[in-house]
């Protein structure tokens, strides 16, 4: 027997006034995740009957002047539980203009930041101190990357830059 | 060019056994280095060119 745990991508488009509604019908059903994009839409009744010319400047004109702004606010879900989700967006939206998509997902590829590269940070760090070129009593800015550090007055800009020499596992 | 030594601590993931430690950075003139409280490993840096701005 083969065994299917489908994913869904759930895609709910709301008006801006409804995004906190959606959102707190989309946690109390139980999404972990989500990404929220902000867009500019026009529905096909408002869409009915228009013809625009053709040059960018009216494109663009016809978006800024006539769509209306919208949030769409998307999350992978399983599948067993999108009825579920949804009946609960449908319940706390009702009276309100909404729409909803389900995709099926065929594949995911989750690929995280190789730990090395997150470990190579950069510092900054700060001390205030007379300066060694203007004499100022001012804030010595100190960067430090993995294989080179800079330190600059944030006074009069005199910087000094410094490179990786080595490194050395000292004892405790 | 005189420097003082500055004696900085700066908390971060060490490099070497990636526990969020406390690391010893000593700057001076010359040299910088960058020392792990916990498992004692250094980094050093040196001293490679000044940018200096025109005085006003």
């Amino acid at each position: 027997m083969e065994v299917l745990f489908l994913k869904v991508h759930l895609r709910v488009f709301v008006e801006v006034e409804n995004l906190g509604k959606a959102m707190n019908a989309l946690v109390d059903a139980g999404i972990t995740g989500f990404y929220v994009l902000e867009y500019k839409g026009m529905s096909p009744q408002d869409w009915k009957g228009f013809s625009i010319k053709e040059d960018p400047k009216s494109a663009v004109g016809l978006i800024r002047d006539y769509a209306n702004d919208a949030m769409l606010i998307c999350s992978v879900v399983d599948e067993d539980k999108t009825d579920k989700i949804v009946e609960e967006i449908m319940e706390s939206l009702e009276g309100e203009k909404y729409t909803i998509l389900e995709v099926p997902i065929k594949r995911i590829i989750v690929n995280y930041k190789q730990k090395e590269s997150e470990r190579a940070e950069t510092w900054l760090l700060e001390k205030e101190v007379p300066c060694f070129y203007c004499g100022e009593n001012a804030v010595q800015r100190i960067r430090i990357d993995m294989n080179k550090a800079k330190i600059w007055c944030t006074n009069c800009g005199a910087a000094r830059y410094y490179l990786v020499k080595g490194v050395e596992k000292e004892e405790k | 060019m005189v420097v003082k030594k500055w004696k900085l601590e700066k908390g971060a993931s060490c490099y070497n056994c990636g526990d969020a430690t406390i690391h010893d950075v000593e700057v001076d003139q010359y040299n910088i280095k960058i020392r792990c409280r916990d498992c004692g490993f250094a980094r050093f840096y040196a001293f490679h060119m000044v940018n200096l701005p025109d005085k006003k």
